[in-house]
């Protein structure tokens, strides 16, 4: 029942944004009775995306569709660099089975979602609200931002300099000068050792 | 059997002559795994005449059809919907599909495959009562639904269809209130067409004997009470109670649809076997 409470929660997430979408449905009516399945290595069960009456409907039946995405969540990530679609196909990080057209659109529908949060927003609760919570939001993200920046500051501080658990950048490079000499005096070392051999040998 | 079709709109009344209906209904074996004889089912608890039953059943539609969406969501806390769900999934239906959604009622799985078997495919929701029908059609056309939906009003024993006419169909919550279960499954199946499936969404019986308790108290106790406060009918919702026990378990209905023809029977227990989807083919 899961399965069927993700796609339940899936479908009205997307059908709320489409109906949000400045552009609207239209770029839906090429998808007219398609069905594109994604199947994700993170899930036990397929997840369908059958358009309709201008609506995406979202089954966990894969009997039937007109393209199928076999992949993980990690990977539909790195696809969002294009020239990484072949690569990722060559490693079988992902196949894709059927007509490649249905996902690009797809695709192409979720890459022009263009909503206009605000304006929706100010339909429901007011203009002046909006402007309101707009501001309070942007200051907010704003704190949010500094803060992360600052725990990270402070975490990595405390973990490199108070605790020592870790190392500086600059400690690193010169870990890595103090190897790299090492290795060649090593390396010296061990031809010097092969020359005298060889005239231990040639003497014998 | 004579079969008179009136056209009402987009509704269809099938009217089915009742002592034809009589005769097949007496030639009929009743082999439901109850004590009852050959004239006389269950009416929840019960023991009615078998002509009896169907008057029984309809007054308690009847009554319930106008608060019967809002008392589904309360009497199961909204998890009808994931379970109308799963039967859709399982149903496998594309587009340019026939689906039968059998006891229809209101309509809450014609709303979904209409949207799935697109403009080519049709959707014929079935109930034989009228009041639930009427509730059905109205949210429907009330939600835009119209282009590929069609409205009959039948009795699942006398399926007034043709052989081999669906893809799939469903009955959900219904077959319990069927006077005659084996022939209305052999009916279902008459209608089917080879490669079709049938569904069957029905309370059953719990897995656990812990949950069976919390279940019958619920339904003895608490449920007849919400529809009393609710629906303002106590009694009916007594009867539902009393009907879900009074209906076969999964592996009974299991057999019952294999005796009917079907074939690859399987059921499928939903939240602790509350309710089972039981799914059987037609090859």
């Amino acid at each position: 029942m899961f399965a069927q409470a993700l796609s339940a929660v899936i479908e009205t997430l997307i059908n709320q944004f489409l109906k949000y979408n400045l552009s609207g449905t239209q770029a839906l009516k090429p998808l007219s009775e398609k069905t594109l399945t994604v199947k994700l290595a993170e899930l036990p069960f397929a997840l369908s995306f059958s358009v309709s009456d201008e609506k995406i409907h979202v089954t966990t039946n894969d009997e039937h569709s007109d393209c199928c995405i076999i992949t993980s969540i990690k990977t539909l990530v790195e696809l969002k660099k294009e020239q990484q679609l072949t690569d990722l196909i060559k490693n079988d990080k992902l196949d894709i089975q059927g007509d490649l057209k249905v996902a690009q659109h797809f695709a192409n529908i979720a890459e022009t979602l263009d909503i206009d949060w605000q304006s929706e927003l100010a339909k429901r609760i007011g203009d002046i609200p909006t402007y309101k919570l707009g501001k309070i939001g942007a200051k907010l993200l704003k704190k949010l931002n500094f803060a992360t920046t600052q725990i990270q500051a402070d975490a990595s501080e405390w973990l490199v300099h108070e605790k020592r658990l870790l190392v500086t950048a600059a400690e690193i490079v010169s870990f890595s000068l103090d190897v790299e000499r090492a290795e060649q005096k090593a390396s010296a070392l061990s031809q010097r050792i092969d020359e005298l051999i060889n005239q231990q040998t040639k003497l014998s | 059997m004579l079969i008179n079709p009136i056209k009402w709109g987009k509704l269809t009344i099938i009217l089915v002559n009742s002592e034809t209906m009589m005769s097949a209904h007496d030639q009929n074996h009743q082999t439901n795994n109850d004590n009852s004889d050959e004239n006389t089912t269950h009416f929840g608890f019960q023991t009615v005449e078998k002509n009896e039953k169907e008057s029984k059943v309809a007054s308690v539609f009847h009554s319930v059809a106008q608060q019967y969406d809002v008392m589904n969501d309360l009497m199961s806390f909204g998890i009808h919907r994931l379970w109308k769900r799963f039967t859709i999934d399982a149903s496998g239906v594309r587009p340019g599909n026939k689906v039968l959604d059998l006891a229809g009622g209101t309509g809450d799985l014609t709303a979904k495959f209409s949207q799935l078997v697109g403009r080519e495919g049709k959707v014929i929701l079935a109930d034989i009562n009228s009041s639930m029908l009427n509730v059905g059609r109205d949210k429907l056309r009330d939600r835009g639904l119209v282009q590929n939906i069609e409205y009959v009003q039948a009795n699942a024993q006398y399926l007034p269809f043709e052989d081999n006419t669906f893809d799939v169909i469903t009955i959900a919550f219904g077959l319990r209130n069927v006077t005659d279960k084996d022939m209305a499954l052999r009916s279902m199946y008459r209608v089917l067409k080879p490669g079709g499936r049938l569904l069957v969404l029905e309370f059953s019986k719990p897995e656990h004997e812990l949950v069976n308790k919390a279940y019958d108290f619920y339904s003895f106790n608490i449920l007849p009470k919400m529809g009393e406060l609710v629906a303002k009918d106590g009694d009916s919702y007594q009867y539902l109670a009393e009907s879900i026990r009074m209906h076969p378990d999964q592996e009974t209905l299991k057999a019952m649809m294999d005796t009917a023809g079907f074939e690859q029977t399987s059921f499928k227990n939903l939240t602790g076997g509350v309710v089972a989807l039981h799914k059987g083919y037609k090859f």
